[in-house]
């Protein structure tokens, strides 16, 4: 034992065995945690599936009814009426679950309305609907 | 003779060792990723073609006690019924409903609590992989 610790030969390939295997463990797990990270992001983007079952036209407001039907979490982050961006009631819906997005928008009778719903992730539903008369 | 000379050269040799190394944990990777990707874009596509291939008529609606509605599936699939609108000039109506229905099945579906409107209306149901079928009445 005495020997063995005045014995200082051979520290350095010991040193530098160690240092490269913490840097390749520290590689490994950056390449691993941006794979999660890029795989994640893709994999939410296509499991995203939203539709509009039902749009009202109230006094000074626009109510869309929308159903998650997709695989992911769904957060409404931009509403266009002709184009034009909308404000409106923020709105998260869970895989399956469905509630009213309000925009607050002064519609005109018997006008037709481009109405585009675009999520935080970029999946938009976009179609036309009518104002009454 | 040949071989066996190549092949203890080859066990002595360990230069490259590191570049095998390298190139083997980049492919699992790799691998990971695309098959991860693939496997998800399949299952997606598996949802988009399901729901192509559904298809819900609403046949018949009976005023009654409440209201009969009639719902024909003339898809290929089992079909969910999830939501029930009920809308004329004046108001519009969601229901939670659970109907399922086959194949080429018709099926009738009684609600004592939901009235029908008098005059014009539209009745709406909105499956669970997200079709909807229409039926105007008066």
């Amino acid at each position: 034992m005495r020997k063995l610790s005045r014995n200082r030969k051979g520290i350095t390939p010991i040193l530098s065995s160690l240092l490269m295997t913490v840097i390749a463990v520290a590689g490994m797990s950056i390449a691993i945690t941006a794979t999660y990270v890029i795989t994640d992001g893709l994999h939410d983007n296509m499991g995203e599936r939203l539709i509009v079952e039902d749009v009202g036209f109230t006094s000074g407001q626009i109510s869309l009814y929308l159903r998650n039907v997709g695989k992911v979490s769904v957060n409404v982050d931009a509403v266009y009426l002709n184009r034009t961006s909308q404000s409106f009631s923020a709105l998260e819906l869970e895989e399956g679950q469905h509630g009213w997005l309000n925009v607050t928008y002064s519609w005109s009778t018997d006008s037709i309305y481009e109405i585009k719903v675009v999520t935080r992730r970029g999946t938009n539903v976009v179609d036309y609907y009518m104002s009454p008369s | 003779m040949l071989w066996t000379i190549t092949c203890r050269r080859l066990r002595r040799d360990q230069r490259g060792i590191s570049n095998i190394i390298v190139v083997a944990l980049s492919l699992v990777i790799v691998l990971a990723i695309v098959s991860n990707l693939v496997l998800w874009n399949y299952e997606m596509n598996q949802v988009d073609w399901e729901k192509m291939r559904e298809g819900v008529i609403i046949r018949d609606v009976e005023r009654g006690t409440g209201s009969q509605f009639t719902f024909e599936n003339d898809g290929g699939l089992s079909v969910h019924l999830v939501s029930l609108w009920i809308i004329n000039s004046a108001d519009r109506q969601r229901y939670d409903i659970s109907v399922v229905i086959n194949s080429a099945e018709t099926k009738n579906y009684l609600r004592e609590d939901i009235p029908l409107p008098e005059g014009n209306y539209t009745v709406k149901v909105v499956t669970e992989r997200g079709n909807i079928a229409v039926y105007s009445g008066s």
